[in-house]
């Protein structure tokens, strides 16, 4: 009963061992135990110290970063008053998922085509029949639209929203601000020459200022398109510019382009006649020969005189006047009459070399000096620039400039001499003028304006006289050039103005294509019966706004012309 | 014995309070921060919506539009040359026109009260001698005022040598009223108002105050018509009838 039991009495050796081993493990898991406690204590210790910390003094990530600025998905573009040109803006997408539609889709194709009638039924059900997987159906959705469709309850029907550019001022300044493609990158205008600026997340937040005016724009756009119905013409641009900075405060080309569908536009209206076109623009060219070769001193007095017969024979050529003399003439008659003989002379003197040095010093030889990508580059003589050339480019012929041009050539010469490349962006603090470049000696520029007030006030630019405004100018009807040929029916008309011509403060050049004669401008299409009376019209408009006052006592210095003029004919 | 053993369980119980205080605290701080994110997400959220309502008014009033509704309703235009003014005065001075144009109503003053004051302005004015600038002024504006007919010179001249060269002329035209009047002055004064005259002296005083009142009551009685319209529109029509009745 009391036996001891076997193991009791004395273990055996061999156990004794594995006793010991035994323990020896245990302690060795033990050890190994509290080790692997310790470490998840310590992660959860840090984890819970971490969350503690973060309770107390974390900084919410991302908290500072987009919500309290908000930050447009691509720039947006103002005038210079502020006035949005181009907005970013969430516009609601309609799309359809064709293999998630779960109801009947064929009621859903009739329901569709009330809602969207762009497509029949038909094209809706076999649109939704396909196994195409994802379809718009419209962008840039109304409201109205986008609550209805979602009415219909359809799973498979998308409703988002995607950031769409929009255009407020839909047409205005169209081609200064160009459009973007459908995923939002520019492709012409300013959209596509600042398109790293407007889509970059650093620079985006602020807008694009233009040194646009958009009151300005409009009456200069207005005022185009009227004239451009009333005579016809298959397209006209325009260009404003303040003579002292260069900056353009409108530009315009018609037919206009609406930026919010540039695809419904045909590549006519795509085209920026005002800095990608080149024109031959005729007179307006004139008081350039007239100022170059008063810096030369070619002409010493606007009193000097030039031979003008009814036809003028040079280098084996025929020049023609249409208004000729047919007696002796001052400048100041030459200009007031544009009288191509008399400036084919006056740029004969001044020599093809001098010619070119002072067209290359004011930008005429090369391209557009503008930020636009859409630049047309000047076209020359060339290598034929030879002495007959150098008279028809002094009247205004044998050369091709862009109105962008023409309007810098004016600023040039009328802002005392200096010149200053032409911009659209808005000169302030973070567009400084550029320093400028002495073009034309101030003297020159005084006297000139004289000259360009006389046109206005008695020779053929005087339907762009706006009262009170001082306005001077040059009309210019340059015949254009058809097959090879010039043609005698078909020109394009410029007018290259001035205001107020006593402080010359803006520009204002406007060019008609091919305007046709009306029984108002009794058959006539030159331009001071049609282009002139656009430019009055603008200015009438515009110089209040610019805050020009008007003025009926103020005048530019008439005594420098006024005894030179031949007042019999009146 | 009981105290040493509770020690543990209140140090226990007063750092597990100590740690329950902050983080209460620091639970606080986290909710007042999120309701601010709130306010700040809900800004944003609202500077979208005006961004958004901002554009569209834009877009509905864009300037093509507007010059649209001009063109077709509004036909406003851009001032011309002569709208536009240098200060206060050229302003002030396009009021008087119409004062001028007041004065050229002359019937009106034929039928006006006036006949007994002036002349005693200008009897007094006589016997003063005081010759005051203005009231000569006063004849000159008579006598504008009426110039028809040249009667009266050979009987004028009796009476004032400095007047009559002024009143005289003028006044014999002004038909019989003005004239009248002072022929009755000076011929009749005695005979028709004798009383009158004596009470007219003694309002020397108020007279030579009063120099001044017949420029004003000049401008009231022309005054009566334009203001008249102000009221009704038939009103106004009504006294101008009357005034060119008059």
């Amino acid at each position: 009963m009391n036996a001891p039991s076997p193991a009791l009495v004395a273990p055996r050796p061999e156990r004794l061992r594995l006793v010991g081993q035994r323990r020896q493990i245990l302690a060795i898991m033990h050890q190994r135990l509290m080790f692997g406690m310790l470490v998840y204590a310590g992660i959860v210790a840090l984890i819970a110290l971490r969350v503690l910390w973060l309770a107390a003094f974390g900084d919410h990530a991302g908290r500072t970063q987009g919500l309290t600025s908000l930050i447009p998905d691509r720039g947006d573009i103002v005038d210079r008053d502020g006035e949005p040109l181009a907005r970013t803006i969430d516009a609601w997408t309609i799309a359809v998922h064709p293999n998630k539609v779960i109801g009947d889709k064929l009621a859903l194709a009739q329901q569709l085509a009330r809602l969207m009638p762009e497509y029949s039924a038909e094209q809706y059900f076999a649109l939704l029949r396909s196994n195409k997987p994802f379809f718009y159906l419209r962008r840039r959705a109304a409201p109205a639209l986008v609550e209805a469709v979602n009415a219909l309850g359809e799973p498979g029907l998308a409703i988002e929203r995607e950031p769409d550019r929009l255009y407020p001022q839909t047409s205005l300044a169209a081609h200064v601000l160009g459009y973007t493609d459908i995923d939002g990158h520019g492709v012409a205008g300013m959209e596509r020459a600042f398109d790293a600026q407007l889509s970059n997340i650093a620079t985006r937040g602020e807008p694009l200022t233009l040194s646009i005016d958009s009151r300005v724009q409009q009456a200069l756009e207005h005022e185009l398109s009227d004239a451009m119905t009333t005579f016809s013409a298959i397209g006209a641009a325009g260009v404003i510019m303040d003579v002292h900075t260069g900056e353009v405060l409108a530009m315009t080309s018609l037919p206009e382009v609406n930026p919010n569908a540039p695809g419904a536009a045909s590549p006519d209206a795509r085209f920026n006649r005002a800095t990608q076109g080149v024109y031959e623009l005729g007179s307006t060219f004139k008081p350039f020969t007239v100022a170059m070769a008063m810096d030369s001193g070619v002409i010493r007095s606007f009193g000097q005189q030039y031979n003008c017969p009814e036809v003028l024979p040079a280098y084996g050529h025929l020049v023609h006047d249409t208004h000729p003399f047919g007696r002796v003439c001052t400048v100041a008659e030459i200009m007031e009459e544009s009288s191509n003989i008399g400036t084919a002379q006056i740029a004969d003197q001044l020599g093809a070399e001098r010619q070119k040095q002072w067209l290359t010093k004011m930008g005429f030889t090369g391209t557009v000096p503008i930020e636009l990508k859409e630049r047309g580059r000047a076209l020359t003589p060339g290598s034929r620039w030879g002495p007959f050339e150098t008279m028809t480019v002094g009247f205004g012929q044998g050369i091709a400039v862009a109105p962008v041009h023409l309007a810098m050539g004016y600023a040039t010469l009328f802002n005392g001499g200096v010149y200053h490349p032409p911009t659209l962006l808005k000169i302030g603090p973070g567009h400084p003028l550029p320093p400028g470049k002495r073009v034309f000696s101030e003297e020159t520029s005084y006297k000139m304006r004289a000259l360009l007030r006389l046109v206005v006030m008695k020779g053929t630019g005087k339907r762009a006289d706006a009262p009170g405004y001082r306005v001077g100018g040059k009309t210019g009807t340059a015949q254009k050039l058809i097959n090879g040929h010039y043609s005698q029916t078909i020109n394009i008309t410029s007018f290259a103005g001035v205001f107020p011509m006593d402080e010359p403060r803006y520009v204002v050049v406007v060019m008609l294509d091919e305007p046709k004669a009306t029984p108002e401008t009794f058959g006539f299409t030159t331009a001071g019966w049609n282009v002139a009376p656009v430019v009055s019209r603008t200015i009438s408009r515009i110089a209040p706004m610019l805050g020009v006052q008007p003025n009926m006592n103020r005048e530019p210095d008439m005594s420098q012309v006024m005894p030179f003029v031949h007042e019999t004919k009146e | 014995m009981s105290s040493r053993s509770f020690r543990s369980v209140f140090m226990v119980a007063s750092c597990a309070g100590a740690a329950l205080g902050c983080y209460l605290v620091s639970l606080r701080v986290a909710s007042e921060r999120a309701s601010l994110e709130d306010v700040e997400t809900q800004i944003v959220s609202t500077q979208r919506d005006i961004r958004l309502l901002q554009t569209e008014i834009g877009t509905r009033g864009r300037l093509a539009q507007l010059e649209r509704w001009n063109v077709k309703v509004l036909a406003l235009s851009a001032p011309a040359a002569d709208q536009f003014l240098n200060g206060s005065f050229e302003l002030a001075k396009l009021t008087q026109p119409q004062r001028k144009v007041d004065f050229q109503a002359p019937v009106v003053l034929a039928s006006a009260p006036r006949p007994e004051r002036r002349p005693v302005l200008i009897g007094e004015e006589s016997t003063d001698d005081a010759g005051v600038a203005t009231t000569p002024a006063n004849l000159l504006h008579e006598a504008s005022l009426k110039t028809e007919t040249r009667e009266v010179p050979a009987a004028a001249p009796v009476n004032l040598p400095r007047t009559d060269a002024k009143t005289s002329t003028d006044k014999p035209a002004a038909a019989a009223k003005p004239a009248d009047k002072k022929s009755v002055e000076k011929l009749g004064l005695a005979a028709a108002k004798p009383t009158k005259s004596a009470t007219e002296k003694k309002t020397v005083d108020k007279v030579l105050a009063q120099p001044a009142k017949p420029v004003t009551k000049l401008v009231r009685i022309a005054k009566t018509d334009p203001l008249a319209p102000l009221p009704v529109k038939h009103s106004s029509k009504a006294s101008k009838e009357t005034a060119s009745a008059q």
